[in-house]
């Protein structure tokens, strides 16, 4: 899993600038910290037909998923031990802090593009994926995070869980739904 | 019962357990995300031929189908307890209908839910709902309790106290390994080891995670850290998605191969996990229902004796306190003598005593002592409140340092891992009061040695209260490896013999008593000047004398030289890496080792200041800590007043960048680490002031994560700012409930309290929190902020500003407080 830098900045709100060479070192120093701490966990499984993603009448998940005929739940995360590390840096360094998190942010989107890209390798031919889409976005119920997690056993599979606020935990964790449908090009 | 305890978990015999259920379930048309265990009660006949198949196989126990009966796991119409005692009762006509000699355990996995400090699952919450659990499978006749898949050491406790607590039946728990070999919070199996024989449960073992071949180099792991037995259940190999499917690629004859070699390294109590099936058992009793005794056994000429080691291990970490070598126990988190601790403990502010915590560690510590004793403080609680917290930002073991016996039970329950207790002594109240607390959490405990007649003068006198103690612990089962003998630091200007009486005590326990050693050892100088000088000679010769670890400040430089020089000479620092990496840029002129490894901006910027500025505020502008601290330094050395660096220098260059961000063009990571270059620098010059110049800070505010919610960084930002722009900080920390936030406030008389949340879901706490601020303390401003917070949301809410960002609350605090 390779961690852009350019997404590090972008996470790190530096609006296209350069991080200048203090704030370069820091990064560099965070990453070397983040390798070590990181361990990535990922889940996924397909369902043919729209009902695994549930959605309680979600009318946005329903137009993302139009001409859908099968589902893959994905969920992955890289790690509890991250969340230590970033713990362990806030109490000395919130600049550090706020970097490593960046480096967290830049990680967990590293390894859902990867796990995309093994899913469209599985792809049976013919099939294209349409975009991720997750619990939260436009009015598919934060909820529904239950259900996701619960199909994949996450907790047990990789370690996954929900607060009783429906916070992902580790915090560097993604669930989503990936609609597969027939490819047109093809 | 009990009739499965008698040789069952003796480790004398073989004991062959079930393979997979759930699987099993999947294979009859169980759904992903479906609950288990309402199959008891909808479909009994096909869990129970499930059973069947597996005494049919030979397992002489079955896990009963009550895996997810929790209450924090299970969802269903059923009540729970109809649920597991359905589960066992099923297991129960199989047993009897397979007839002879069968087991059925509750089967108990994990709630699915995190635990703090990474997730917001309360240990008693766990506990709680392990305890439902294990009533309700006590109740229906279970024969035993099996922990299974416990990825977590903190859970796993929750799981074996409540085993323990709501029933007498025997505990066998395993665990979960990861890819990496160790559980998903980190702990090696040396690390459960520990905990668990601390516990004392009745056998240890492995399940799931990868295949029976992977588990071998774990399986002699823990034979070599344990003398209790050991049980396995491996996965028919690593799982794989195939078309949707999970699939399991190790047959029956290559699965019983393999679990033979595990009895071979020493495990005695053999099944399967995920992807075994009848067939797997069947295939692993062919192989091994021979074997009479254990290979443990035969070798070893007896049974696997016991190890005399003496083990604290914290959530993932394991340390030895050792014999032939020592450790450095950290004493800083104790407010004896220390104001701002004192201060900190006192008002709840979390962050203080956590950057003592994680100064230590990386100064080198091994273990923490933690002492929160003020007068006029709830003891329990907030001892209970700082090991929690102090747990969540270092991996070190603690030492939990009381003498109030509540407030240590407390502590015990909920400590991540087997702790160092400090202290017991020969005082009968003492005795009757610690040990028993130390036999059932575990744990290492320091033996004082002082009575009702006090310190006697004499090394003979201290040895003897020690085998006083020794012994009083031998009727609660500790060996003498759980202590750890402290034979007293007493001021040398006091008594001329202390210190001789010291040394010659230090070797005497060790050679008689075989116990391990501490010493708080720069009590030697109270009453004498030059303090640290005399304390790392002392030191020295402590452990020359065997000293096994010592409670020193970590931070203080000499007493780390005295540590390291003291191993590269005795070569116990190997190739004296240890030595070179601390000193290797050492020159005469360095007064702080430290500074030596730690971070260097060094290539950061160029080493001319800016035409623009002086050197402290272009370190500054440039967020370097260490050039700013060091331009401070030199800046008085130069005969700077304080008043003036802070005046002229540092406020203005965070000024500077304050306004810099305000106007886009410093971003927030710059305007960052500006603070706390600013504070670096404001530290130096801080301690070189009159104390009345120091004291003048405005504020306080009270910040905090509001309920629920576990994401600080925003609210990490705040303080961080709000500190260095020179006002007091109470940081409570994260999800922190609303009475928690209005007793802080009116404790400190606050007048300004900032609240963030990130998660739609938890504003609704928020506005609970702004309410009961405004109720309770009409004169106190409430300011919010977070991600997905808004001008008018806050207005809504009912809240008294809103702050975009840091800066925002900086501006917000600055205005009220002028």
């Amino acid at each position: 899993m390779a961690i852009d830098e350019v997404q590090i900045c972008r996470y790190l709100r530096l609006y296209g600038r350069a991080p200048g060479a203090a704030l370069a070192e820091r990064i560099k120093a965070m990453r070397k910290a983040a390798d070590a701490a990181i361990r990535p966990a990922r889940v996924w499984r397909r369902f043919e037909g729209l009902s695994a993603a549930g959605g309680a009448g979600s009318q946005s998940l329903a137009k993302h998923l139009a001409g859908c005929h099968a589902v893959y739940l994905v969920c992955a995360t890289i790690g509890v031990a991250f969340d230590a590390l970033q713990r362990r840096t806030a109490a000395k360094s919130p600049s550090d802090a706020f970097v490593l998190q960046a480096i967290g942010a830049a990680a967990i989107e590293a390894l859902m593009d990867e796990t995309e890209l093994d899913i469209r390798r599985e792809l049976p031919v013919g099939e294209t994926l349409v975009s991720r889409y997750s619990p939260g976005y436009g009015d598919y119920p934060l909820a529904e995070q239950r259900r996701l997690l619960s199909v994949l056993d996450a907790p047990r599979s990789v370690g996954v869980s929900l607060t009783d606020a429906l916070v992902m935990v580790p915090s560097k964790s993604v669930s989503a739904v990936i609609g597969a449908k027939k490819d047109q090009s093809a | 019962m009990n009739t499965a305890a008698d040789d069952f978990f003796s480790g004398e015999r073989l004991v062959f357990l079930d393979g997979g259920m759930g699987t099993q379930l999947q294979a009859k048309g169980l759904r992903p995300g479906e609950t288990p265990e309402l199959w008891n009660l909808s479909r009994p006949g096909d869990v129970r031929a499930v059973h069947e198949a597996y005494f049919a196989a030979g397992a002489d126990a079955v896990y009963a189908n009550t895996f997810g009966a929790n209450p924090a796991k299970y969802h269903g119409d059923a009540p729970l307890a109809d649920a597991i005692a359905a589960g066992i009762g099923i297991a129960r006509e199989a047993a009897g209908k397979a007839g002879g000699r069968r087991f059925v355990a509750l089967d108990v996995g994990p709630t699915g839910r995190l635990l703090k400090p990474s997730g917001d699952f309360e240990f008693d919450a766990a506990y709680d709902a392990f305890a439902e659990q294990v009533r309700a499978g006590a109740a229906a006749g279970a024969d035993f309790v099996a922990i299974e898949t416990m990825g977590d050491t903190y859970e796993l406790k929750a799981a074996v106290l409540a085993a323990k607590e709501n029933s007498s039946l025997p505990v066998l728990a395993t665990v979960a390994l990861g890819n990496d070999g160790k559980l998903l919070t980190g702990a090696s199996v040396e690390c459960v080891a520990a905990l668990l024989e601390g516990l004392r449960v009745d056998a240890i073992g492995l399940n799931c995670g990868f295949g029976p071949d992977r588990m071998l180099e774990y399986v002699k792991r823990l034979a070599d850290a344990t003398s209790l037995p050991i049980a396995v259940k491996p996965n028919a190999g690593m799982p794989r998605m195939v078309g949707g499917r999970t699939v399991f690629d190790v047959g029956p004859g290559e699965f019983a191969r393999d679990v033979a070699a595990l009895a071979d390294a020493g495990a005695s109590i053999v099944g399967g996990c995920c992807g075994t099936t009848p067939e797997h058992i069947a295939a692993v009793h062919a192989a091994l229902a021979g074997r009479t005794s254990l290979i443990r056994r035969n070798r070893l000429g007896e049974a696997a004796p016991p190890k005399h080691r003496t083990v604290v291990t914290s959530g993932s970490r394991v340390v030895e306190i050792p014999f032939g070598d020592t450790i450095i126990i950290g004493e800083r988190i104790n407010p004896t003598g220390k104001k701002k601790l004192r201060e900190a403990l006192s008002s709840g502010d979390v962050a203080y005593v956590l950057r003592e915590a994680v100064a230590q560690a990386d100064a080198g510590a091994h273990i923490l002592d933690v002492n929160t004793g003020v007068p006029g403080l709830d003891e329990p609680a907030v001892l209970d409140a700082t090991i929690q917290a102090v747990q969540s930002v270092t991996d070190l073991p603690l030492q939990i340092d009381t003498s109030d016996p509540k407030a240590l039970e407390r502590a015990l329950r909920h400590y991540n891992g087997k702790a160092l207790v400090n202290s017991v002594n020969g005082k009968e109240e003492s005795l009757s009061a610690v040990l028993p607390l130390v036999a059932k959490y575990g744990g290492a405990v320091v033996a004082l040695t002082l009575d009702e007649t006090g310190i006697p003068p004499t090394a003979e006198g201290r040895l003897a209260i020690a085998r006083k103690i020794i012994a009083r612990g031998a009727e609660h089962g500790l060996k003498p490896s759980d202590f750890v003998v402290d034979v007293l630091c007493l001021a040398v200007s006091a008594d001329a013999q202390s210190a001789n009486t010291i040394l010659d005590a230090l070797g005497r326990v060790r050679d008689e008593l075989g116990c391990r050693t501490c010493l708080g050892v720069s009590n030697i100088s109270f009453g004498l000047p030059a303090r640290p000088l005399i304390n790392a000679s002392f030191y020295t010769m402590a452990l020359a004398r065997g000293l096994s670890a010592g409670i020193v400040n970590p931070l203080a430089a000499d007493m780390m030289t005295a540590y390291r020089a003291y191993r590269a000479l005795t070569a116990r620092d190997a190739a004296c890496g240890e030595w070179i990496e601390s000193y290797k840029g050492w020159t005469p002129d360095s007064r702080q080792p430290q500074a030596v490894g730690g971070r260097s901006a060094a290539g950061g910027r160029d080493s001319q200041p800016d035409a623009q500025g002086s050197r402290i505020a272009d370190s500054i502008r440039h967020g370097l800590k260490t050039d700013a601290a060091s331009a401070a330094r030199d800046a008085l050395a130069g005969g700077a007043a304080p008043l003036d660096v802070v005046n002229a220098e540092i406020v203005p260059a965070l000024e500077t960048v304050g306004r810099g961000f305000e106007s886009g063009t410093v971003f927030l990571p710059q305007l960052l680490m500006a603070a706390e270059a600013a504070g670096a620098a404001f530290e130096v010059v801080r301690s070189a002031m009159p104390a009345q110049d120091a004291g003048s800070v405005k504020g306080p505010v009270i910040i905090a994560t509001v309920k629920g919610d576990i994401h600080d960084i925003g609210k990490n930002i705040c303080r961080a700012l709000l500190e260095n722009y020179g006002f007091k900080v109470v940081d409570l920390g994260r999800d922190v409930a609303p009475e928690t936030v209005v007793a802080a406030a009116k404790r400190e008389n606050a007048r300004l309290v900032g609240l963030s949340a990130l998660m739609t879901t938890t504003v609704g706490a928020m506005e609970e929190t702004v309410k009961l601020v405004h109720e309770q303390l009409p004169g106190c401003k409430v300011t919010v902020g977070g991600a997905v917070l808004t001008e008018d949301y806050a207005a809504k809410i009912g809240a008294d500003s809103y702050s975009k960002d840091a800066m925002g609350l900086v501006r917000y605090a600055e205005k009220l407080f002028s």
